[in-house]
């Protein structure tokens, strides 16, 4: 009697707060809800890319240049290369930490962090000398859109991205435990293909 | 079956295969308006 009731208070000890939740799904939880995210911001990105296609396609609208002015493709193909270079020092970063190679883990965040930080610049330098305004006609509230969107995306995947860089140099993340470099990993990889749909839509074709 | 969502390495592979159509795609096009 008196071991039952040491037993019921040991077990009332160990256990604090709510009871665990019920874990229904394969995937993990954080993958899943980087999963719905990233499900739910391709809709978004849909819903911009309808309307740009519903002015050239089914309005039949004219597509830059317009009065003259072009869209610098040559600018923004370097700023893709940036972009995509980025992922590139991703994927090295989460080599690093498979491999338990600090270092690389470590300039690969912070290198991703920069390139990321100078496609933004320069896209920021790109709208003060484009030569017209969201409000001018449907096609540049649609440029301003799409790329703006994106921009944001990046501002998002950048954020991330700091927080990780920041961890990383305190020396968090092993071999086995790295999924706060991962899942902004694969956020960052949806922003570059994201971008390589805008740039061929609005800028190429 | 490649998903993009499941790994980083399975993105970052999804987003080399994007890039590498897009460039065909692209291509392609602007080489049929210039003929």
């Amino acid at each position: 009697m008196e071991s039952a009731s040491i037993a019921s208070d040991l077990a009332h000890e160990e256990h604090h707060g709510p009871p665990a939740p019920n874990v229904s799904s394969r995937v993990e939880a954080q993958f899943l809800g980087m999963l719905l995210f990233i499900i739910s911001e391709i809709m978004l990105f849909g819903a911009f890319f309808t309307a740009y296609f519903f002015i050239r396609v089914v309005a039949g609208d004219e597509w830059f240049p317009i009065a003259g002015i072009s869209l610098p493709k040559a600018v923004a193909g370097v700023n893709t290369a940036i972009l995509i270079s980025s992922s590139f020092t991703m994927h090295w970063a989460l080599e690093g930490a498979r491999n338990e190679n600090r270092n690389a883990l470590r300039v690969g965040l912070l290198t991703t962090t920069l390139l990321g930080l100078t496609f933004l610049a320069v896209q920021v330098n790109e709208y003060v000398h484009i030569g017209f305004s969201p409000q001018d006609h449907a096609q540049g509230t649609i440029f301003y859109g799409l790329t703006g969107l994106h921009g944001c995306h990046v501002f998002i995947g950048l954020t991330l991205l700091t927080f990780a860089t920041i961890r990383a140099f305190r020396g968090h993340f092993t071999a086995k435990e790295h999924r706060g470099v991962e899942v902004p990993g694969i956020y960052w990889h949806f922003v570059d293909v994201m971008w390589i749909f805008v740039y061929s839509t609005v800028y190429l074709l | 079956m490649l998903n993009p969502l499941r790994s980083e390495q399975e993105a970052f592979r999804f987003l080399l295969y994007v890039a590498a159509v897009a460039a065909v795609v692209v291509g392609l096009v602007l080489l049929i308006r210039a003929l």
